[in-house]
């Protein structure tokens, strides 16, 4: 009997070789504008050479003032299609799909870089957490807003590209309309769920209606949010019950699937899932000290010993509990829905997935963290490894790393030595942009002249 | 402007003529990858000056081995695959007939991100940098041996790569200060004690580069004239004074180095370089991610965040350079000039041609070399020859462009030079252009555009 894992998964306008899709995981690899980098290529062939069927980029933002962390490749002007065709066409040799996630932060903004002081967003007030400000946006912006995620599709899909994904989940700007928790607004995109759910149905009907009814179209929606997972004074932000009417509107509006995470924010006790290291939190939070009103209440939170780990412990979630946490709400969207469901959370056993495909919980998985640690994961499936021998531990260490050093798996009790990790992490950069064989051969135009 | 103004004359080094006096010098952006690979975009950076029109540059530090490295992202040159991307910067560097002259560096204990590679830096001492707390590993006769291959295999690289020359990073409180001073070198081997032996391991990577290299290539050493060591902490010992600097010249020219750079201070940052103001509102954005660098960051956020604590602290910075930044070290300079015989260049703000004039023909120096002010004007040079004596928009010394360096793209951050904060931000971000991937004109391109046409 066929695996279900490796039976091709069709949807619309796009066919994908198996269940397998590598979910979006950015890293500070590129260039603090926005421009992409042969770094960004080399990470990505890593999972295209690994055999999921399809990659969704990383965290590709369509308009400056929406950029959550300097150094992620953008798709904000003509500018940078040269660079994702590339990127496509690489892909491409390794029969993999390339999904770009178009995103914008609104007022979560990790690190604002140099050009905006204040991200817009549903509301005026600053994020709770973090205390990342914000400014409210009027009708006219969200519509330029809505206007550059077409443009975004349309560079995609010049650019080759074989699909894109409005990223409206995990706190970024589309969560921060649709969260009961988040919107306060008394205008046509608040109040209730219709009116929330506004400026995301515009900006699908805007997609469609830039880039035509044949290209490939997928939706992340943050299923349940949990808002007040970490602060029990917030509101709990919408329930799966709102998500599922959300997730109607979304088909009629022209989207080809959905793809299901949760949590109101990013990161999210519930999203990305399992421990929070202390340790790294230490090390690397103290970047974001400039980025927000809260950051040094919570940096000097940190490093008080006790009150440190007892923030650790409410964050942290058992790593048994993290791999399909997401599949009930996943199976409730699927019911509502008749376009495929993608499923995010931790998917590193064949069997959980198996089952879950069986049960009709989702469609097909998609996977971040497992994949950092094990990029040939999808071939150890084919090999008939239900897990990985050294799978991925949930410690969350990738995930805080990625603000000062390269994104890669730091938790080293995976490897024999430390020098393997590094080793590890850094083989990221190789090819390096300039090698022996290749000379500058995308010598620019105006590099000399200028 | 007549053909004998001194700054538009050569400059002759032994094996290496400028077209004129003046040399951007050392400046970095984090503008390469985590590991020390080169991009396009530290291309376009030195591209910029080279268009300016200055007779060499000085490159970015460029870490001898990984472990010698100041902050990640800086272009290293610490393996033979870091050589073609030299080689093409070098060659678009000479297409504008200016010189490159790569500086070949190790940090030592003065690592102000010390990213994931090594978790401690190599020194003289195992007594951690007395600013931010950085510690570090006293090195072993075999480390030294093996660092002084290193900088031998650098030079090869260099010259492999078609620069003009490379120049020994032999100040401002990295490695080799770590070991000439007299305030922080506290071995009791061979390599501390006396100046002799506090000078030995820069004599040995000065000889062993010789003998890599021959003698027929550009080899320049920079120096800290004078360490002021205590300038800061006025319990700290001072370091080197300028008679044992000189000394240190005097034996250096002897292992074959072909001319002298000239700064001053036993870190970097110091007061004195680069002089001017202590700017405390971009401290506190910039240097929060270096908090978990050493074990008084924290103390020192916590100072850079409380007033007044952060206003004392300003005026101690900036008290030393007095409100003289522009040729602060020229005397010094001067003493090191009249010592050796072969060309002597100085840094420390020059912008005003008449200074640099009148720095030349009295014989404080050979020629100048420039940061700040080059980063306000990548065209200082030019306006220069055109006949202004300072540029209508100068370098105001506030500093910004060397905290924001950073976790932002090196350039201006002087809101008052600019129109907006706009206008700054697009100056400041011209350095990504061209991307790495630029339009090609490839297929792809083609059907894209016929598509696009109908």
């Amino acid at each position: 009997m066929a695996d279900p894992i490796f039976e091709p998964l069709r949807f619309r306008s796009l066919t994908v070789k198996n269940r397998l899709l590598r979910s979006n995981i950015s890293g500070r690899f590129d260039d603090y504008d926005g421009s992409g980098t042969q770094t960004r290529i080399n990470w990505e062939l890593k999972f295209a050479r690994g055999g999921v069927g399809a990659i969704v980029s990383s965290w590709c933002g369509v308009d400056r003032r929406g950029f959550i962390v300097p150094n992620y490749a953008s798709i904000d002007s003509d500018d940078r299609m040269p660079f994702w065709r590339e990127l496509g066409e690489r892909v491409h040799e390794h029969d993999c799909k390339y999904v770009l996630q178009l995103a914008h932060g609104g007022r979560q903004r990790d690190i604002q870089g140099i050009q905006f002081a204040r991200g817009l967003s549903s509301t005026d007030k600053a994020d709770p957490l973090h205390g990342f400000e914000a400014e409210r946006a009027t009708p006219a912006q969200l519509h330029a807003i809505s206007r550059a995620f077409a443009d975004g599709a349309r560079r995609a899909r010049e650019a080759r590209l074989d699909g894109v994904e409005i990223h409206g989940a995990n706190g970024y700007i589309f969560t921060q309309f649709l969260s009961s928790a988040i919107n306060d607004r008394d205008d046509e995109y608040g109040g209730p769920l219709e009116n929330r759910a506004r400026f995301l149905l515009e900006t699908i009907r805007a997609i469609r209606a830039e880039v035509g009814d044949d290209f490939h179209l997928q939706v992340k929606l943050s299923a349940t949010e949990y808002a007040n997972a970490f602060l029990p004074w917030l509101g709990r932000g919408n329930t799966i019950e709102d998500s599922v009417r959300v997730a109607g509107w979304i088909e009629e509006a022209g989207a080809d699937a959905i793809h299901v995470s949760s949590g109101s924010t990013f990161p999210h006790p519930v999203n990305p899932a399992g421990d929070m290291p202390l340790q790294e939190a230490i090390g690397v939070y103290d970047t974001l000290l400039s980025s927000g009103i809260h950051t040094f209440r919570n940096y000097a939170l940190y490093r008080t010993p006790l009150v440190g780990r007892l923030m650790a412990k409410r964050w942290s979630r058992p790593a048994g509990s993290v791999e399909g946490a997401n599949l009930a709400d996943s199976r409730r969207i699927k019911q509502a829905v008749s376009i495929p469901v993608l499923c995010t959370g931790g998917f590193q056993t064949a069997s959980v997935i198996r089952a879950a495909l069986g049960r009709g919980d989702c469609d097909a998985v998609t996977i971040a963290r497992p994949l950092v640690a094990n990029n040939d994961l999808p071939r150890m499936f084919a090999d008939g490894l239900d897990r990985a021998p050294r799978p991925c531990t949930f410690c969350n260490k990738c995930l805080f790393n990625v603000l000062e050093n390269p994104l890669g798996c730091y938790d080293e009790r995976r490897y024999d030595s430390r020098e393997q990790m590094v080793a590890q992490i850094l083989s990221v950069y190789d090819p390096p942009p300039f090698t022996a064989g290749r000379p500058p051969a995308k010598r620019a135009k105006g590099a000399v002249t200028r | 402007m007549s053909s004998a103004d001194p700054i538009f004359t050569p400059l002759e080094f032994r094996k290496l003529t400028l077209k004129n006096r003046v040399l951007r010098s050392s400046l970095a952006g984090r503008f390469n990858n985590y590991d020390g690979t080169g991009t396009q975009i530290h291309v376009n950076w030195d591209l910029k000056f080279a268009r300016g029109g200055v007779g060499a540059i000085i490159s970015s530090n460029a870490p001898v081995h990984p472990r010698g490295i100041i902050v990640p992202n800086y272009a290293h040159i610490d393996s033979d695959e870091t050589v073609p991307f030299w080689r093409a910067l070098v060659d678009q560097v000479h297409e504008h007939d200016c010189a490159y002259i790569i500086q070949l560096a190790f940090s030592g204990r003065q690592r102000d991100i010390g990213g994931i590679v090594y978790e401690q830096g190599w020194s003289a001492t195992d007594a951690p940098e007395p600013i931010h707390g950085l510690a570090c590993e006293k090195m072993t006769r075999a480390d030294i041996d093996e660092v002084v291959g290193c900088f031998a295999a650098g030079a090869r690289r260099a010259r492999e790569a078609g620069a003009d020359g490379i120049e020994i990073h032999g100040c401002n409180g990295y490695l080799i200060t770590q070991f000439l001073s007299s305030a922080i070198n506290d071995r009791d081997d061979d390599y501390g004690g006396s100046l002799e032996n506090r000078a030995r391991f820069a004599r040995e990577i000065v000889r062993a580069i010789r003998t890599e290299v021959g003698d027929d290539f550009h080899l320049q050493f920079k120096i800290s004239a004078v360490e002021y060591n205590d300038e800061l902490f006025p319990w700290q010992a001072p370091g080197n004074t300028l008679a044992e600097s000189i000394q240190v010249c005097r034996w250096l020219e002897e292992d074959g180095v072909d001319g002298f750079h000239v700064s001053s201070g036993a870190s970097f940052p110091h007061p004195r370089n680069p002089a001017g103001e202590f700017p405390v509102e971009d401290t506190v954005r910039g240097y929060d991610t270096m908090i978990s660098s050493g074990s008084h960051t924290w103390r020192n956020y916590l100072i850079f965040r409380t007033w007044p604590l952060n206003k004392l602290f300003k005026r101690r910075w900036e008290q030393a350079a007095k409100g003289r930044v522009e040729g602060i070290n020229l005397a010094d300079c001067r003493g090191i000039k009249q010592a050796v015989s072969v060309p002597v260049v100085c840094t420390g703000g020059f912008q005003t041609a008449s200074i640099v004039r009148s720095a030349i023909e009295r014989g404080d120096c050979d020629g100048v070399t420039i940061g700040r002010p080059l980063i306000a004007n990548n065209d200082l040079v030019r306006l220069w020859a055109e006949g202004h004596d300072r540029p209508p928009n100068p370098c105001k010394y506030t500093n910004k462009c060397l905290i924001n360096q950073v976790e932002n793209p090196l350039g201006c951050y002087e809101l008052s030079r600019f129109r907006s904060h706009d206008e700054m931000v697009r100056e400041i971000m011209s350095v990504f252009d061209p991307p790495a991937f630029p339009d090609g004109g490839t297929a792809v391109d083609e059907a894209v555009a016929a598509e696009r046409r109908g």
